[in-house]
């Protein structure tokens, strides 16, 4: 028995010590119970609810181990796409608002403590949505106050979901939030559809939303979204997550996590250079085409093949799992491969817009958020031999901001490019060009590939964004297509003809028989005046595009802008204001005047027997892009 | 001759003190100059141990002082074992805060590098001391 020291009896300090201890247990408890007074989940009946099963983890268990994916993760807008709604989520003030976005039928926002409150036109009632249209009569809706409990949407616009009060069944507030803009507008203008196009979004979230703007999303509606009206439906919804989270990629990570509690585990695959850990999926490590159906998940355009698969998908969620075959469990839409197939024939038939509202009619897509539909009609991905020089959708961009990337993660999670695809080095690890292969000075945006490979000729979410489908510029493409090739969407004061004189100059390639209006009229104009409102779109976006405006000059671009803001559709007319700002004041003596291809009289005014010519021929089909 | 061995502690704790003090210092100076391997996200476990480092430092410092300081004034003599709880006190105070620096230096993820594997070796010897100082006291 050890007992070397005498002297010290402490009972006294003990007991101190043992009160003090017992009084910072009973405060730091009492402080965690203050913090922690949101309803859990399990509690919640009025709206979906995260509810990780099914082998299933949440990011926050990978945070532990992976701290600097998280953090990445954490700061990207794939996390934010779906969020409960709070006073720190939501992007705008729900103080005391009044929104006026929509004419005749304002919204009132209040915050009660931490929950958000809306008072608004019912969408539901009949007569709502009628809004600006004068040929409508409006009725008086019936208003209603609801809480605004969840947001879907992040950098470019953020939609609000209020609980209907029916199950787990979300509406939409009639108004939505731009961002850029810091502005409120109708909901109906953010989607490029006609006027009086109107249907009511109640339902939508748990039915569409779900599938990609959580993780594991499950509707577990009582009747398939869209067969019954709107207040009749029941859900159940849940999710694993909201939000795009890293299971969504990575595929369920309970296994992998219960796995590695095993130190030994660990630190075994540590110390062994390109060990894999089967427990999880690193879709970087995929082969090329599943490596790219883990995005391509969502980024597409898909189907269910058969209402079973439905039936399925709403009570389970949807049965894809990275590294699986995205095509064996969805239909996924691709007219170049699949357009002369029962499967697609009977979507048609339901749809004659299926196809054509969503891709040009080469098959390439013209609807943003489809890239995996662009990226495997590319031929640096259907012509590629070599699986290590194939490209994917890493060959650009990176889920997780490397370490030595000097950029913030705020500016890298805008599109998330890898910084081999900012220098060019996507391209160049498998193209090496001539110096002069671009004719265009060094520096200058003609330099770069993706200005001239990847033009913007994709529309979503009010604004244009490059084609994933890798191309060439073709004056031939455009005259079949209707699309706008990149050439033109910089040189907005060239003609067609003037495109595919420099392109058969440089590229020898062949110049194509044009229409009188395509050898005289600049590509931009044409497109402005006669193009379906897709087209407009574009063109008006490339208008606020400072290489275009350099390339083109700026002064003449205000009128056919101004012209455009009284486009019919919404999303054109925003989309052109938001270019016209971007210009320096309107001048007329700077005007090139007498510029007969920019239907320019000499008196500095518009050619009108020609621009109405145009204005008439204009390709008036009702277009409603499946954004 | 447990003069000493306090003497011995003194000197270890103060030192400790003094270099696990200075760590402090330089830890404040990493995140006062915002340095990346510090700071950065990825880097959080290196944060994480080398705090713990600085932080298993100076408490035993402290603890060598006050074991030090309790032999002078309890111990009249020699106590058996003595040599025993000393020398684990001694190499608690190098493993445990050697071990969790060690351990952000190279680690993976959310993983310390292997020289954490002197943090468990520490740990044990340092409640080996606690729980024969603690009996021994009366």
């Amino acid at each position: 028995m050890m007992r070397p020291f005498t002297g010290v009896r402490n009972t006294e300090n003990l007991v101190v010590s043992a009160v003090a201890l017992g009084a910072a247990a009973v405060l730091a408890g009492g402080a965690f119970a203050r913090a922690d007074r949101r309803t859990p989940e399990r509690a919640v009946t009025n709206r979906p609810v995260q509810a990780p099963a099914g082998g299933y983890a949440s990011s926050d268990t990978c945070r532990a181990c992976h701290p600097g994916q998280y953090a990445s993760w954490h700061g990207s807008y794939h996390r934010t796409m779906t969020q409960l709604a709070t006073p720190d989520t939501v992007a705008t003030s729900f103080d005391g608002v009044t929104v006026d976005a929509v004419a005749g039928e304002p919204i009132h926002l209040e915050q009660r403590g931490r929950e958000l409150w809306a008072e608004f036109a019912d969408p539901d009632a009949a007569g709502v949505g009628v809004g600006s249209d004068p040929t409508l009569t409006p009725l008086t809706p019936n208003r209603i106050t609801r809480q605004v409990v969840m947001t879907t949407g992040s950098h470019n616009q953020q939609i609000y979901w209020y609980a209907t009060g029916n199950s787990r069944v979300l509406g939409q507030l009639p108004a939505i939030w731009l961002t850029s803009e810091r502005a409120w507008i109708p909901r109906r203008a953010a989607i490029m559809s006609p006027p009086g196009a109107h249907a009511s979004e109640t339902g939508a979230w748990n039915g569409v939303c779900v599938a990609c703007h959580t993780t594991n999303g499950q509707p577990r509606l009582d009747a398939p979204f869209g067969s019954t009206p709107a207040p009749a439906i029941a859900a159940n919804t849940r999710a694993a997550e909201f939000g795009i989270a890293c299971e969504a990629c990575h595929g369920p990570g309970e296994a992998h996590a219960r796995a590695n509690r095993n130190p030994a585990r660990r630190y075994a695959l540590h110390f062994q250079p390109g060990a894999r850990d089967d427990t999880i999926v690193q879709p970087e490590r995929l082969d090329p085409l599943r490596a790219s159906q883990v995005c391509g998940q969502c980024h597409s355009f898909w189907e269910f093949a058969d209402p079973q698969a439905e039936r399925r998908a709403n009570a389970d969620g949807l049965p894809y799992r990275p590294g699986d075959d995205l095509a064996a469990t969805r239909f996924i839409a691709q007219p170049t491969r699949n357009l002369d197939t029962p499967i697609m024939r009977a979507f048609l038939a339901a749809d004659p817009g299926f196809v054509r509202d969503i891709f040009w009619s080469d098959g390439m897509i013209r609807a943003t958020g489809r890239e995996y539909n662009a990226l495997i009609d590319s031929p640096c991905f259907k012509n590629a031999a070599d699986p290590s020089r194939t490209m994917t959708c890493f060959s650009c961009h990176t889920m997780h901001k490397p370490d030595d990337d000097p950029r913030s993660i705020g500016d890298w999670a805008d599109d998330q490019l890898s910084p081999r695809a900012i220098d060019g080095r996507s391209c160049a690890g498998c193209h090496t060009m001539a110096d002069d292969h671009s004719h265009h000075a060094a520096g200058s945006p003609g330099r770069t590939c993706e200005n001239c490979h990847m033009p913007y000729t994709t529309y979503g979410l009010l604004k244009t964004i490059r084609s994933h489908q890798i191309s060439s510029p073709s004056v031939q493409a455009t005259l079949a297509t209707g699309r706008p090739d990149a050439c033109s969407l910089c040189h907005l004061d060239k003609t067609l003809a003037w495109t595919a004189a420099t392109l058969d100059a440089w590229y020898g390639t062949p110049r194509p028989a044009l229409g009188d209006d395509e050898q005289t009229v600049a590509a931009s104009v044409l497109w402005l005046l006669k193009g379906d409102a897709g087209q407009r779109a574009i063109v008006a976006q490339a208008m606020g595009w400072p290489a275009a405006q350099r390339a083109a000059g700026s002064a003449w671009l205000t009128p056919y802008l101004a012209l455009t803001e009284r486009d019919q559709y919404d999303a054109v007319r925003l989309i052109a204001a938001r270019a016209r700002r971007t210009l320096p004041p309107f001048r007329r003596e700077a005007l090139p005047r007498g510029s007969a291809q920019l239907l320019l009289t000499p008196a500095g005014t518009f050619d009108t027997s020609r621009v109405n010519r145009l204005v008439r021929e204009r390709n008036n089909r009702r277009l409603v892009y499946r954004e | 001759m447990s003069s000493d061995y306090a003497r011995r502690h003194l000197r270890v704790g103060w030192w400790a003190l003094l270099v696990f003090a200075t760590l402090g210092l330089v830890l404040e100076s990493l995140q006062g100059f915002k340095v990346a391997a510090y700071l950065d996200v990825s880097n959080e476990t290196r944060r994480l141990m080398w705090r713990l480092a600085h932080a298993h430092g100076t408490l035993l410092g402290v603890v060598n002082i006050l074991f030090a300081l309790t032999l002078r004034t309890s111990a009249p003599s020699t106590p058996p074992g003595l040599a025993r709880i000393s020398a684990a006190l001694v190499a608690a105070t190098f493993l445990l805060p050697i071990g969790f620096f060690a351990g952000g230096i190279v680690f993976y993820g959310g993983d310390p590098g292997v020289g954490v594997l002197l943090v468990p070796a520490g740990a044990i010897l340092l409640l080996l001391a606690l729980y024969w100082t603690a009996r021994g006291v009366r």
